[in-house]
């Protein structure tokens, strides 16, 4: 209740144009964009348990209206989505405000109460051949080169190159996305060329993931995005000091010509057999 | 930047299994003895990782692709069920 | 700025995962997979993720097109039906009734299926009736 009489005073004195919330349409709760003219829908505003990447849309409205206010429900991911948006000029930080609801557990997060997260089982088979969407980061490291490479190879083959975890992502926004770019990454024929197209992916999340699961939920072949990509930022914090979606400073790889201390590793002599 | 992005992809490949195939070392173009001596040596490195293991995975992927293309449907009982829907 | 959110059903392939198109303006810019639907549980494959060109795009047929002389003349709906019919017809009564087939889908109801087949076989006179996903 005090949610609902919140936004409809935010939208009857102008604070904000529109509101992005969720309504349920026959037992769906789906994202719907309240607004004032339509003020009585306000009383079916609800909390889903299911997410939907509101900042996305929030991204399309802007793009077309870059001075209109949108309110949103926010639950931490959102947060964090909204900020790495800020950073990169997709959304300016005045035209949002949001109205915080529970969150969820990940690790840029360690507590939280969302009734989303509980995590699938994953098969036997693809915990004995390929990698367990549940693990934790620390758990990757356990195996060697070669079986590390046998197992991801496994999980990136069953790509059916959908786009639905470039498509979904709220931090995803170019125009021009390379992996759509004939020369770059090889289109047409079935089987879309691997690892390479889930490569330049976690390349491009670098600095700007942030952990909300999106990716792997609408991914249709269960591939281990978020653990992958949660990784991929454990590789810049750890390089970089750079914790995604909570620093308020530029990503690393978006600053041209700042002195760098980093050392690559070095090219050592060949072993000798 | 360079530095920046080459120490990052080091670490991503060596997640993927891909450990030290990728190496950065900065030359100038007088400094051609230089040169020789840092590609001659990551030949060798290279050489003595082995062949590219990537080919094996699409090979693999491939010859599974052609044997269900060559699978014979008509054995099985196919043409009784097209007769029973006329 | 008008931003509806409405949900629908893929108009591709059989399955019919369930769809969320984001409408700005009165035109579909985006489309979101629904996360609550049975069907596809929030995934979509690449066709669904592009509907949106799809229901945009400037190839899209706005009127019954006729192939008079090699070229595709625009014509109204009774002229295009009264053509497919007589066509049938003389189809029929030069090659006999079974050169015709008939094929039903999935994403239609059962009733239209029934139509579908009764049409092929009290009308045009052949047992030639498949399914989509029999190919």
């Amino acid at each position: 209740m005090v949610m609902i009489n919140k936004v409809k005073a935010w939208l009857e004195d102008g604070t904000v144009d529109v509101f992005l919330g969720y309504k349920e349409i026959d037992h769906h709760p789906l994202p719907h964009c309240f607004t004032s003219e339509h003020i009585e829908d306000v009383a079916d505003l609800v909390v889903s348990p299911v997410r939907y990447p509101l900042e996305k849309i929030a991204t399309h409205m802007t793009a077309i209206e870059p001075d209109i206010k949108i309110g949103m429900l926010a639950r931490d991911c959102n947060n964090r989505a909204l900020n790495v948006l800020f950073l990169w000029n997709q959304i300016k930080a005045e035209n949002i405000k949001t109205l915080s609801v529970n969150c969820c557990p990940s690790k840029l997060k360690k507590h939280g109460d969302c009734s989303y997260l509980e995590p699938e089982k994953m098969g036997a088979f693809k915990k004995q051949v390929g990698v367990d969407n549940n693990l934790e980061a620390e758990d990757l490291d356990a195996y060697g080169q070669k079986e590390r490479l046998d197992r991801w190879m496994y999980e990136f083959q069953k790509c059916i190159k959908c786009y639905g975890c470039r498509n979904i992502c709220p931090v995803c926004f170019c125009k021009e996305c390379s992996l759509e770019h004939d020369e770059l990454v090889k289109t047409g024929p079935l089987l879309p060329e691997i690892p390479i197209f889930h490569m330049v992916r976690a390349v491009h999340m670098a600095g700007r993931c942030i952990d909300c699961g999106l990716c792997e939920a609408a991914c249709p072949m269960d591939i281990p995005l978020r653990l992958l990509y949660g990784k991929v930022n454990e590789i810049v914090m750890n390089l970089f000091d750079y914790e995604t979606g909570s620093s308020a400073e530029n990503p690393p790889f978006s600053i041209l010509g700042d002195a760098v201390t980093l050392e690559p590793k070095p090219i050592e002599a060949a072993q000798t057999a | 930047m360079t530095v920046k992005r080459i120490t990052f992809l080091q670490e991503l490949l060596g997640l993927i299994g891909l450990e030290g195939r990728l190496g950065l070392s900065w030359i100038s173009s007088a400094e051609a003895q230089k040169f020789v001596q840092v590609v001659s040596d990551f030949t060798e490195k290279i050489r003595s990782l082995g062949p590219n293991p990537l080919p094996a995975f699409s090979d693999s992927r491939k010859a599974a692709a052609a044997e269900l293309m060559q699978l014979d449907f008509k054995g099985d009982g196919y043409d009784q069920q097209s007769q029973s829907m006329a | 700025m008008e931003c509806q959110l409405v949900p629908s059903v893929c108009s591709y392939c059989g399955t019919g995962c369930g769809v969320l198109f984001e409408v700005i303006n009165g035109k579909i810019v985006g489309t979101l997979p629904m996360k609550t639907h049975p069907v596809n549980e929030g995934k979509l494959c690449i066709k669904g993720w592009n509907l949106h060109e799809h229901v945009n795009s400037f190839m899209r047929l706005k009127q019954p097109l006729v192939k008079t002389f090699g070229r595709f003349i625009k014509t109204d709906w009774n002229e295009a039906i009264q053509l497919t019919a007589d066509r049938f017809r003389e189809i029929i009564d030069k090659y006999g009734p079974d050169s015709i087939g008939v094929l039903v889908s999935a994403k239609i109801t059962n009733e239209e299926n029934y139509l579908a087949q009764k049409f092929a076989r009290a009308v045009i006179g052949t047992n030639n009736v498949d399914h989509c996903a029999r190919l």
